[in-house]
């Protein structure tokens, strides 16, 4: 078990696959409640860092807590989370409606305790018209939709979210964003990996820098935005330095 | 050079690169899979072994030729006999056309779409001729041996030659065609799958009857004329015509033949690719407008009890909806019609095997259709699985009952009202209770066969793309699940008609074994797959 404030820990994280290091050693502090954004150039790791922390995968070293949960206590883990992934998993045969059943039967918890949430998000994302048509006539942005309730409506105490906003129209997507938010302000805290740095830098209340790896940086965006060597508080300028440059954050 | 000449040199290098490439990949594909260099080892074995077993017919064969017995007959029928494997390989590589798969985007808007259809042409073709080539040359060897001279095989064989172009061209173009209606038509699947059945029934019933009184007669391998047959003469004076460097008689007819053979080569394979590359740029159909059902169906209150109803529910939908879903189960199908063929020269055989096949059927269905790559099988929904369920059980559950209820259906829909017909009470409820043990005992042992060999990777298998159960795993089940649920109808036999406390003991045993069997590989799977994560695919 690890510190009762941390809704995510890590410790000396490493996962190895033969010679490639994935993830070198990665400590995490992540309290409850808030918007972690973890960002990080494409290949930096940060779906190995999902996966790690979510127990689809096992770390060669290291140890990882979600919610007080190691990371390899899968049967216990799952009682403490909800997973988007970067590929929505959802079978194409079935409606949204059906899958979001069948989501609801894996955990074991009867839809009828889910309904009302999962209907309420799928109103808010303009979803809930569409749900009784099957999935394989979806767009991307209906998939990740679904998906996405299909990761919260259990109400997790920590969400793992991969480029939640990926396929969304700019509407949805905002819908999104102002969800995102809502789970923070219920107490959920929301891991969100994305490539898009104005979604982090307007509702993320940490952000994590991932290269090669390790972790490069790591604080509020205001406080990572004023580090940026131009002087102007700008994310995207910090996240450009720090990944370019990464021995000067190491250091 | 003109600039058509440029234009079919660029489409030529153009499907040349595309077809090496596929070739590179598929070859890495094998080699970087020991299973799978194993399964090649096997089939090239067999491959190489079938024509060894005829090595006593193709070296007489080779001695009446040098005899000056020129059986003329046996080439016509060994002739027509590449031309249907040529038509195999033609038609199935014509048919199957989503093969290009992720890439295909890349390479429609890479290179012209003339050299995709001939690369894929060449590439597919190719690859059909690796089971073919190796055969055809060992019997040609054979042949070599016996006639003690190596000309006899080289003219034999390079006679083959147009033959088997023929009916790759053939088989390609009714391939083209038949997707080309599959595609236009937008039938339900289930009507597909229906037509599909209905196809494959009608050509093996077809075989069986072309070739049943040959083979009665025994004489498929001597000198005997194929006209009883099919209208053999232009293949025969064909045959006639290669011979003649042995001293055949060459007529009009074979000359004609040849010519014909030549131009239906030439002109099918222009037809072919221009047919192709028109499907390909219309981009006709396509999976995704086809047979969408719209409306979600609530759990049925029988599985609507458990967590795992519901979840088998769910799975019995998808099949519902996409028969495609069961797509491994072909090779069983296909070894079912063996045994249906049986019934052919003897309807009335129907009445005494089709109950016990009914329900030997219904349990392999039962663990076949979901318990045989139960975790691969869901390999894209892992994410949600690992992250949502704490244990697979629920899970593995639900696909055996998904299964016990498919092989009921069977087992008992079917065995039932075909054993009202010829047996008696007491067998028609010894019969029922052997279909329930079977088919419960059949997914338990399923999903320790798929646990131990489960299978992640995506794979094309009768034109659906996913992960589909070990081919040979398959194969097993399917013939084991013969045996053990004939050994359980012998015992029931026993018990009903020789010694009833013998045999009623028997079949307790015979329970209690499967049973531990069963309960052993629902134990194993759950092991196996409690310790699985993204790492071990």
């Amino acid at each position: 078990m690890t510190d009762d404030a941390s809704a995510i820990a890590a410790s000396g994280l490493t996962k190895r696959y033969g010679r490639t290091v994935a993830i070198d050693g990665l400590n995490l502090d992540v309290p409850d409640g808030i918007v972690y954004g973890f960002l990080g150039p494409n290949g930096a790791g940060k779906t190995t860092t999902m996966r790690l922390l979510t127990g689809l995968i096992e770390p060669t070293t290291g140890d990882g807590f979600v919610d007080g949960v190691h990371c390899t206590d899968r049967a216990s883990l799952v009682e403490h989370i909800g997973l988007l992934p970067e590929e929505p998993p959802l079978y194409r045969e079935l409606t949204g409606r059906e899958q979001l059943h069948f989501a609801a039967d894996l955990r074991g918890i009867p839809w009828e305790q889910l309904e009302e949430r999962a209907l309420d998000i799928a109103e808010s994302l303009a979803l809930e018209g569409d749900l009784d048509r099957r999935i394989d006539g979806y767009s991307k942005g209906m998939k990740q939709k679904t998906a996405f309730i299909q990761a919260v409506q259990h109400d997790p105490a920590v969400v793992f979210l991969d480029e939640p906003t990926a396929g969304l129209d700019p509407r949805a997507a905002k819908t999104l964003r102002e969800l995102i938010v809502d789970l923070a302000s219920a107490e959920t805290t929301v891991f969100l990996s994305t490539h898009i740095l104005p979604v982090v830098e307007e509702i993320a209340d940490r952000v994590g820098v991932l290269y090669d790896g390790r972790l490069v940086s790591e604080g509020s965006p205001d406080g990572l935005a004023a580090g940026s060597e131009d002087g102007e508080a700008d994310l995207e300028d910090a996240f450009l330095e720090l990944t370019a440059d990464p021995e000067r954050a190491w250091q | 050079m003109t600039g058509s000449e440029g234009s079919n040199r660029e489409t030529w290098r153009a499907a040349w690169t595309l077809s090496r490439t596929e070739w590179r990949t598929t070859i890495r594909n094998v080699r970087s899979n020991t299973r799978q260099v194993v399964g090649f080892a096997v089939i090239g074995l067999m491959v190489i072994g079938f024509p060894l077993s005829l090595w006593e017919q193709t070296t007489g064969f080779g001695r009446d030729v040098a005899a000056g017995t020129l059986p003329i007959g046996t080439v016509a029928a060994s002739y027509l006999g590449v031309a249907f494997a040529g038509g195999y390989v033609g038609f199935v590589g014509g048919f199957n056309q989503s093969r290009v798969g992720v890439v295909g985007p890349l390479i429609r808007t890479s290179i012209p779409p003339t050299a995709v259809s001939i690369g894929r042409f060449v590439t597919r073709t190719v690859e059909g001729f690796a089971g073919i080539v190796p055969a055809g040359f060992v019997l040609l060897v054979g042949v070599g041996v016996g006639a003690g001279n190596p000309l006899v095989p080289a003219i034999i064989g390079l006679g083959a030659v147009p033959i088997l172009g023929a009916g790759v061209i053939a088989g390609r173009l009714v391939g083209d065609v038949a997707r080309y209606g599959n595609e236009r038509l937008r039938m339900s699947l289930w009507v597909r799958a229906g037509l599909f059945l209905g196809l494959t029934i009608a050509v093996f019933v077809g075989t069986q009857a072309v070739l049943t009184p040959i083979l009665e007669e025994g004489n498929m391998f001597g000198p005997v004329s194929i006209g009883a047959i099919l209208p053999g003469a232009p293949i025969q004076a064909y045959a006639s015509l290669v011979l003649v460097p042995l001293g055949a008689t060459g007529g009009e007819l074979g000359v004609v033949v040849a010519v014909v053979l030549v131009i239906v080569v030439a002109v099918g394979f222009v037809t072919a690719i221009h047919l192709e590359t028109l499907l390909l740029v219309r981009d006709v159909g396509g999976d995704s407008a086809t047979g969408r059902v719209e409306g979600t169906h609530g759990v049925p209150w029988l599985l609507d009890v458990t967590r795992s109803g519901r979840i088998a529910w769910r799975y019995l939908l998808r099949t519902r909806r996409d028969p495609r879903t069961l797509a491994h189960l072909t090779p069983v199908l296909f070894g079912a019609l063996g045994m249906t063929g049986t019934a052919l020269e003897d309807p009335h055989r129907l009445l005494s095997i089709g109950p016990p096949a009914a329900v030997i059927a219904g349990a392999i269905l039962a663990g076949g259709a979901y318990c045989l790559n139960p975790l691969g099988d869901d390999r894209e929904q892992l994410p949600l699985l690992f992250s949502s369920t704490s244990s697979v059980a629920p899970l593995l559950r639900g696909r055996m009952l998904a299964g016990i209820v498919l092989g009921l259906v069977v087992g008992l829909g079917v065995g039932i009202p075909l054993a009202l017909l010829e047996h008696d009470p007491t067998f028609i409820v010894g019969q029922s209770v052997l279909a329930v043990v079977l088919a419960v005992a059949s997914t338990g042992i399923a999903l320790g066969l798929g646990a131990a060999v489960p299978k992640f990777e995506r794979r094309e298998y009768m034109n659906v793309e996913r992960a589909h159960p070990s081919l040979a795993v398959t194969i097993v089940f399917f013939m084991g699940g013969i045996l053990v649920g004939a050994i359980g109808f012998v015992l029931l036999w026993v018990a009903l008609t020789e010694t009833l406390l013998g045999g009623v003991l028997f079949l307790l045993g015979y329970t209690a074994v499967l049973g531990l069997v069963a309960a052993g590989g629902y134990w194993y799977a759950i092991r196996r797959f409690r310790a699985l994560s993204l790492d071990g695919m």
